[in-house]
């Protein structure tokens, strides 16, 4: 009962990462301020609070757990070298880590494609596998809702317009990449994104995320 | 900026959000942006969409000493600095035993008394903890159904053995389409439209046909559009199809083809 409590406490905290709950991000602006004055304590929090969403978007796309665990690193290491330049105006601080996550898991995904035997190890494991057996359902509900929602959202999207988004944003294939393996124009593929972008901001704005 | 030059940059909005510009593209949008109002606009009205994205995938746990390796690598960098204040040592009680012992009673009731709340406290907390665990199970279930799928989708069309089949509509169903993507090792994607509602007790059956006989490769449920899209995981040793039909059946399926055609399509290439 009390490794459950251990469990169920930082989902309740943290459900919502980007944080529609005004006390979220206020606690995160202060981590940064108290990052950027040298505290590591506040480095900490801010692992706390963002690790999971970072580690779940990094495995997504490099697809290799080791690898992934690199890239956390590297994103909590670029955050504490940068929250002095972090600008709040901008937006939420979970965004902010998200976005370093992503360029630099895109960018190691990239190099290993540039290696000409690279791709079998992203690629060749079952789709059964993709899920760690290990992981509790109770852990599972952290982000569930937010990707619960924009899932939702991008199921709803005609298939080529999602497959054109998700190739872009999860395999950092560029436009012509996904116009040669979609055997599609350039100008189809740059319309599909686009359309497929205002729909999915429709349908989030429709349910209130 | 003349207005063509403009309306050639904003069309790269969508894809300078999803990271599907080639550096050079990005850095011309990025100049083009900084002097663009319209451009900020539809960049500022579309990031919340983009970002929702950062948090589409499933869910995975960090391993537990992550965030040991995590601090450790901080507090190697510079800019880390004042230690921990110590905290004082309590110092002792013992200069009075009988007061001691009598606090020590005191204390002890005390504690009892507040370990008994505690424990109540606990009990509810569990009781509520377990109801939201049992509604987010069934939740979790359903949306790790959806997150294979989506992903079991997404892993065919990033094949890099991909090849592309289009189906016609047959004199059947003149307006379907549908378009098959198959890949020899990660399976088939086949998506459909305008598929007129099958009549009662009928089903419609897609094919995979090889050189020696068509293959099923299951039943299609197209809503009420007239629109599906399947997912089909394929054996490795299936033979290269020539062809792929989608024809109309008794319920529940039939092992070889009896009905008539409403798709047929052959590679565009060969595979």
């Amino acid at each position: 009962m009390w490794a459950l409590f251990g469990v169920i406490d930082p989902v309740a905290r943290n459900r919502e990462p980007f944080g529609r709950r005004g006390e979220d991000q206020a606690a995160d602006k202060d981590a940064i301020r108290r990052i950027a004055a040298g505290d590591p304590d506040a480095l900490g929090e801010l692992y706390d609070r963002h690790a999971r969403p970072v580690y779940s978007l990094a495995i997504r796309i490099v697809d290799d757990a080791t690898e992934a665990e690199d890239v956390v690193q590297e994103v909590f290491a670029q955050a504490w070298r940068q929250a002095g330049r972090f600008d709040a105006a901008r937006g939420a601080v979970g965004a902010w880590l998200l976005n370093i996550t992503r360029s630099r898991a895109i960018d190691r995904l990239r190099a290993r494609r540039a290696k000409p035997q690279a791709t079998p190890t992203l690629t060749e494991k079952p789709v059964d596998q993709l899920i760690d057996p290990s992981e509790t359902q109770e852990r599972l509900i952290v982000t569930a809702e937010t990707a619960a929602r924009v899932r939702a959202a991008l199921g709803r999207l005609p298939l080529l317009q999602r497959l054109a988004i998700e190739l872009a944003f999860y395999e950092g294939l560029t436009h012509q990449e996904i116009a040669e393996r979609l055997e599609e124009p350039l100008g189809t593929v740059k319309t599909r994104i686009r359309l497929g972008l205002m729909k999915l901001r429709e349908a989030l704005a429709e349910t209130g995320a | 900026m003349t207005d063509s030059r403009h309306a050639e940059l904003t069309d790269l909005a969508g894809l300078y959000l999803v990271g599907a510009l080639t550096p050079g593209e990005r850095q011309e949008f990025e100049a083009h942006l900084e002097t663009c109002a319209v451009c900020q606009g539809e960049i500022g009205s579309m990031r919340p969409a983009v970002d929702a994205l950062l948090l589409a995938v499933p869910s995975r746990v960090p391993p537990i000493d992550l965030r040991r390796r995590v601090l450790r690598d901080v507090a190697d960098l510079p800019s880390a600095a004042d230690s921990e204040p110590q905290k004082p040592r309590p110092t002792g009680l013992a200069w009075i035993p009988l007061a001691a012992s009598l606090l020590a009673a005191l204390a002890l009731g005390l504690y009892a008394w507040q370990l008994r709340s505690r424990v109540q406290n606990l009990e509810t907390r569990l009781a509520l903890a377990m109801e939201q665990a049992a509604s987010a199970q069934r939740e979790i279930l359903g949306l790790r159904q959806a997150a294979l799928e989506a992903r079991s989708t997404l892993a065919v069309l990033a094949a890099p053995d991909l090849a592309r089949i289009e189906l016609a509509g047959q004199p059947a169903a003149p307006q379907a389409r549908a378009r098959a993507f198959w890949s020899r090792s990660r399976g088939l994607v086949l998506t459909a439209s305008n598929l007129p509602p099958p009549p009662p007790g009928r089903v419609y059956q897609l094919w995979v046909v090889t050189a020696d006989r068509p293959i099923s490769a299951g039943l299609l449920e197209p809503n009420a559009s007239g629109d599906v899209t399947a997912t089909i995981q394929t054996p490795a040793d299936l033979p290269t199809p020539v062809a792929m039909a989608v024809t109309l059946e008794p319920a529940g399926g039939v092992p070889l083809p009896t009905g008539e055609r409403y798709l047929l399509g052959t590679p565009a290439t060969n595979l």
